[in-house]
């Protein structure tokens, strides 16, 4: 809900009326949503042609998703209630999406690569 | 975790690699079709006469500190006082959203439209597989998983002594349908056709609540 709640997140209101708007806060979102599918794609290629396997493969995810989390954080320049209702919005959304797409070419990769 | 399988390269060059293929380009073609299928429909303009109203009140909402109380009560008033508000509905006429839905035909023709194109081409898909590809061990998965999972990945195959982590023909198939939605967002643009699926699941099981969307 775009309330006025939000506005004392601002210390000057050089914003008109709205505090949010709704249609830039959904092509936010999904902004955030492509650039996490494609890095997960990415990185279950990567993750496979260097054969990661079990655990280390997950930490991989992870830690990408971490950076992909700090460059949007600074694409952003760190004032994240400009673009976002939340943090959590910024770091967690897409993550399980991401990780179905990770996991398939993650195998894809590694079988080509190492297993047959 | 018996000796390790190995696995013919046949299979990759046969099986691995043109199911993938299949399944990607299966997924374009779908949504194509679905986009063919569409029919375009005028709104109504008394209906976007209505959104329009509702969307000036939530900017009003929105911006009610901005404004001088006194102006702001006015246009509360114009749109809420129970005479000739732009909002106020009288008692009894107010029609929900579903049954509003289901008394318009061609609603419920484009419903069906979207689930026979979201229906067929994955039973066909499915009964392709089955046929050509039931029984093989196409792929490992390179994380180790316990015994529940057998039944998930290894579908098609009754061996119990198979390590886990092998996947059948089938299972792989699964795997494609569910890991490559993200695939097609990004080939395919925001409106394909798994968007429109969960939209529908929306729209027939609550409201409409486009917040919801994105965040599935």
């Amino acid at each position: 809900m775009a309330g006025h709640t939000e506005s004392g997140a601002y210390d000057k209101s050089t914003n008109d009326l709205q505090t949010t708007n709704a249609e830039n806060l959904q092509s936010n979102m999904k902004v955030i949503y492509y650039s996490r599918t494609f890095l997960s794609i990415i990185a279950g290629v990567t993750a496979g042609i260097f054969g990661f396997t079990s655990v280390t493969g997950f930490i991989f995810y992870f830690l990408i998703m971490t950076i992909t989390s700090i460059g949007l954080l600074s694409k952003t320049k760190f004032t994240v209630y400009s673009y976002f209702e939340s943090w959590n919005q910024l770091v967690l959304d897409g993550f399980l999406g991401g990780l179905m797409s990770f996991v398939l070419f993650w195998t894809f990769a590694y079988d080509i690569v190492h297993i047959f | 975790m018996a000796e390790d399988l190995v696995l013919d390269t046949a299979i990759r060059d046969w099986v691995l690699i043109p199911l993938s293929v299949v399944m990607v380009l299966i997924g374009i073609l779908r949504h194509f079709v679905s986009k063919l299928m569409r029919s375009s429909q005028v709104p109504d303009p008394k209906i976007v006469k209505e959104g329009q109203v509702i969307v000036r009140a939530r900017n009003l909402r929105a911006g009610a500190n901005f404004i001088p109380p006194k102006a702001f009560r006015a246009r509360r008033v114009y749109f809420s006082n129970e005479e000739n508000g732009l909002l106020f509905v009288p008692k009894g006429q107010a029609q929900n959203a579903q049954a509003q839905m289901f008394s318009d035909p061609n609603m419920a023709m484009d419903m069906m439209k979207k689930n026979l194109s979201m229906i067929i081409p994955q039973t066909l898909t499915f009964a392709w597989v089955n046929f050509f590809f039931s029984g093989f061990v196409a792929a490992k998965i390179p994380f180790p998983l316990t015994q529940r999972f057998r039944s998930m990945l290894q579908n098609g195959i009754d061996l119990s002594t198979v390590d886990v982590s092998y996947v059948s023909s089938r299972s792989w198939y699964f795997l494609n349908l569910f890991g490559l939605r993200g695939l097609f967002s990004l080939i395919l643009g925001e409106e394909n056709a798994t968007d429109d699926t969960q939209r529908m699941m929306q729209m027939s099981g609550f409201g409409f609540d486009p917040s919801k969307i994105l965040c599935l």
